[in-house]
């Protein structure tokens, strides 16, 4: 989901380490690919999240982080 | 009053459906690689937008330079996009929408290139070329040594089509200009008609560039040409 919503160009998912940071540095997604991805997790696994809470940047840290969001609460 | 002289002191410009080209300045490769961008940020520009990235970056190697970009109808298949998504009842792409504003390409290009630079974008109801000309004048006039000027275009989709002239294709052309060196552009009073002839795309700048055609604008009554 994260490379096909955001591109990203000569990235497949093996690239993608479960525990190095998504934004920045690791991966380098910037801000709005944050935005991006919010919409993304609403469209598919209905979940809504808060823009600015430090909830959503700890489950933005990494693709295990992510996962584990999508596991509790998705509703679709 | 006095006007600062124009001269086009290097240029670069990308048209795909133009036969092969033997002027080292003129790209006619379909898909532009963005090679100037970092992978990052070329994900998010068209072919139209890697094409200007990368002749910018020719042009103006050490960042320093002011720029102006006129493109007469934008991104208008993103535009659309995030118009058929609000009437979907759909959110619109963050990406999308930061991407469909004017000054996009401009933007991206100063990100990867570190230009800090003034950077301008405009749109002129098909006047691009004559305000874009006296814009460089202005800057110019204020002291700045060199200044570029990008226009580009690509047809608008297919459902504007009726409503703009009809289009010679996606084409983008990139002038450096200074007030004192380079081949000097002078225009003169010309016999247009706004009703028979259309206003200049990007492709009419190149024509003249590369074939010294005639390129006038029909709004002005004027016509330019360059110095030899």
């Amino acid at each position: 989901m994260i490379i096909d919503t955001l591109e990203l160009e000569d990235v497949t998912p093996d690239d993608i380490a479960p525990d190095e940071p998504l934004f920045v540095e690791g991966l380098g997604l910037d801000s709005i690919d944050a935005l991006e991805l919010g919409l993304a997790l609403q469209k598919r696994y209905g979940i809504q999240l808060e823009a600015d809470s430090e909830d959503t940047r700890r489950h933005f840290a990494n693709l295990r982080s992510l996962a584990a969001l999508v596991e509790e609460r998705r509703v679709k | 009053m006095t006007t600062v002289p124009l001269f086009l002191h290097d240029w670069r410009a990308w048209q795909p459906n133009r036969p092969a080209a033997v002027d080292p300045r003129l790209s006619t490769f379909e898909r532009p690689s963005g090679q100037s961008l970092p992978a990052m940020l070329r994900r998010r520009l068209n072919g139209l937008g890697r094409a200007v990235c990368d002749m910018l970056a020719e042009l103006d190697p050490d960042s320093t330079t002011l720029m102006i970009h006129a493109s007469r109808h934008g991104d208008g298949e993103r535009t659309l996009e995030l118009l058929y998504a609000l009437a979907e009842g759909d959110a619109p792409s963050p990406a999308r929408f930061g991407m469909s504003v004017h000054n996009a390409i401009l933007g991206v290009h100063s990100i990867a290139s570190d230009n800090r630079r003034s950077l301008q974008a405009l749109s002129a109801s098909g006047d691009e070329l004559a305000a874009l000309f006296s814009e460089a004048r202005g800057y110019l006039a204020d002291g700045a040594p060199r200044v570029i000027a990008v226009f580009s275009d690509a047809p608008v989709p297919a459902r504007f089509a009726e409503y703009a002239p009809p289009s010679r294709g996606a084409a983008a052309v990139a002038l450096a200009f200074t007030a004192d060196r380079g081949r000097r552009v002078r225009s003169a009073p010309a016999a247009t008609n706004p009703d028979a002839h259309d206003p200049p795309q990007p492709a009419d700048v190149i024509d003249w560039l590369v074939d010294a055609a005639p390129l006038r604008s029909p709004q002005r009554g004027l016509a330019w040409r360059l110095d030899d």
